[in-house]
């Protein structure tokens, strides 16, 4: 009975995996043909294997500056993100003061609009301060964008910090300042993690921002580097998939290094 | 090693006060213990003692310093709480030691008092741990030694066995006991078991509605209370209470319960009950105790009377009994052995020697 139970839920887990990393098997398998075997045959083996065509994507079609670019504003977007959402989360968590619930619902609230809703004000907003088209503008929309989840998902973790924790902490000498870095900061790893990955995912795949707000080819984020194989009238769906794989191996990175940590934050408080 | 004073402390949350102008002295090495029911302002009181919380009024003094507007660290106290607050992301020995390397101890230093705390505590082999793969009665071991390394002036206790199950909590009450003979430190403990308070305190104070209710050793408190409130809040079970008249009998006096029952009062009580003869409006305290099952000989100032038993409790060395009288629910202590039964009558008999009389109105016991 046992291996009967067992035997089904392989066949369902190897199902769902089949689902799951199917199409990342597919893509991975078209980066390694060339457009022509693929149209010829959409799912046969790279034979032979075409490895040379990543060194291609990197140095003949500006792969380099396009990853340069997007490790840049990307790293920068979410490192300003973790500290300026926790700092700002542990404060609406902790400190009791006059409208914290309000700026919390503003805060909050801008999330309800879509980004088509906001991209020509924005637009308008960074030709006027000097950052169209350039990556410290991408960076601070990213930071925009990003820091209501940010700061929505922080806060409810770090409210869940007993107060008495905190109180320990004055009484035992520590200023407001050092009992952020020192006993909530850490206290939260789970869930900063949790965004470094969501956010990291999330800006390092955006499409939509950077192909308004970045038109110069020296600016350009990997996901517009993709978007450079796609022509007018024909698609080189082999160099797409090669540089798909290629900015898909930080994400890959990111979340092996992180995702331990993803695992307690989304399920912290699961368990007492 | 220091007193602590406290001299009309008010505390007011907006329009609410939560506690209202208390005035405490606290000798050095005392182990004094705050109790009362929730939101009596007691735990607000100690958190003000610790610099947690503003004050709105009055001052407060430890080793003879006004501290109102001294920050916490600078009070030189220690404070166990709650739920112990052990930062989950240090070691037991780093939790311990957080506040004076902060202070820039020299480590040698710090590992003394670490080792020491821990040897005191019986923890020595926790150190390196976690304070996830801790027990609840070991993590408040732990939240102890964090207090006891410090080596404050005064230590702090917020509830600290209300998260700790029945016979944890027994052990753990004999532990904080033995500490204190161990380190002498004065000691304000908060909590709103009574008999945490009565088993701890060298002196407890009752707090009521933001006031303290009465001040003194457990015993005192017990059997000489100056309020009702004092009166039921000390003792389980607590004090039963019946409403009654104290009327002239002859030459005597008698508490008359209702028209079929009536008690005389004792010689020894005559004279301090006189003065309120034909008053209504007062309430007979009894403690259980005071009420067992009645024996052939009885000595002077204890009266039978027979009631209805509607629930008996079996405790083991001996069983409580639940019966009405005047439309109130009496409890008595009667020995196992007596033969009390559920829904039988019996003879009891109420021990008048240790009666109270009660002001109804005033709540002022007299």
């Amino acid at each position: 009975m046992a291996i009967v139970r067992r035997s089904l839920l392989l066949i369902a887990l190897a199902l769902y995996t089949s689902f799951a990393a199917g199409p990342f098997v597919w893509a991975a398998m078209m980066s390694l043909r060339t457009t022509t075997e693929i149209h010829r045959n959409h799912f046969a083996f790279p034979n032979p294997a075409h490895w040379d065509k990543f060194s291609d994507a990197w140095f003949k079609s500006n792969y380099a500056v396009y990853f340069a670019n997007s490790v840049q504003v990307v790293v920068v977007a979410v490192l300003i993100l973790t500290v300026v959402g926790a700092m700002a989360a542990h404060c609406l968590a902790r400190y009791k003061f006059r409208f914290n619930r309000v700026i919390y619902f503003i805060l909050f609230s801008t999330i309800i609009f879509p980004p088509q809703i906001t991209i020509i004000s924005l637009f308008q907003i960074l030709v006027q301060y000097g950052l169209y088209n350039s990556k410290l503008g991408l960076t601070l929309v990213y930071v925009a964008i990003q820091l209501p989840l940010t700061i929505y998902i922080l806060e409810s973790f770090f409210a869940r910090i007993p107060a008495d924790l905190f109180d320990a902490a004055r009484m035992d000498g520590y200023s407001d300042w050092e009992i952020f870095w020192r006993v909530a900061l850490p206290i939260a790893l789970p869930a900063v993690a949790t965004t470094v990955i969501l956010n990291f995912i999330l800006l390092w795949n955006e499409f939509l921002y950077a192909v308004v707000l970045i038109t110069e080819e020296a600016n350009r984020t990997l996901p517009l580097g993709i978007q450079r194989f796609l022509g007018d009238t024909q698609e080189d769906v082999g160099m797409i998939a090669t540089g798909l794989m290629i900015a898909i191996i930080p994400v890959i990175v990111v979340y092996a290094f992180f995702s331990e940590r993803l695992i307690q934050g989304m399920t912290a408080g699961a368990v007492k | 090693m220091a007193e602590v004073t406290l001299s009309k402390i008010v505390k007011k949350y907006d329009e609410v006060e939560a506690v209202r102008g208390i005035d405490l002295d606290i000798s050095d090495h005392e182990f004094v213990v705050l109790v009362g029911p929730s939101g009596c302002g007691k735990s607000t009181t100690l958190r003000m003692i610790a610099g947690l919380e503003d004050i709105t009024g009055g001052e407060i003094l430890i080793g003879g310093d006004i501290v109102n507007d001294v920050p916490p660290k600078d009070r030189d106290i220690a404070m166990v709480f709650q739920n112990y607050a052990l930062y989950p992301h240090m070691t037991v020995a780093e939790n311990m030691s957080f506040g004076l390397r902060l202070k820039r101890f020299p480590k040698a230093e710090i590992k003394k008092r670490v080792d020491e705390a821990a040897r005191i505590l019986d923890i020595t082999e926790l150190l390196e741990r976690k304070p996830k793969a801790l027990s609840g009665g070991q993590r408040q071991r732990v939240a102890m030694g964090r207090a006891i390394v410090r080596n404050p002036k005064v230590f702090l206790f917020d509830e600290p066995l209300s998260n700790l199950d029945a016979k944890l909590r027994v052990q753990m009450r004999t532990e904080i006991k033995k500490v204190h003979q161990k380190v002498r430190t004065t000691t304000v403990y908060v909590t709103h078991d009574q008999v945490e308070a009565m088993t701890l305190a060298d002196r407890v104070v009752v707090m009521n509605h933001g006031l303290i209710e009465q001040v003194g050793p457990p015993n005192e408190l017990y059997h000489s209370p100056r309020t009702r409130f004092v009166a039921g809040f000390i003792g389980s079970p607590a004090m039963n209470f019946i409403p009654a008249r104290i009327e002239q009998n002859g030459s005597g006096l008698a508490i008359k319960l209702n028209d079929k029952l009536a008690f005389p009062v004792p010689e020894a009580r005559k004279t301090r009950y006189e003065k309120y003869a034909g008053k209504n409006d007062m309430l007979l305290g009894l403690r259980p105790e005071h009420i067992t099952e009645a024996h052939g000989h009885m000595e002077p100032g204890k009266i039978p009377f027979d009631a209805n038993l509607e629930v008996t409790e079996p405790m083991g060395m001996e069983t409580l009994v639940y019966f009405p009288l005047n439309g109130t629910q009496i409890c008595g202590r009667v020995n196992p052995k007596a033969g009390a039964q559920d829904g039988a009558p019996m003879q009891l008999a109420a021990d008048l020697n240790n009666m109270h009389l009660i002001d109804a109105a005033s709540g002022r016991v007299l």
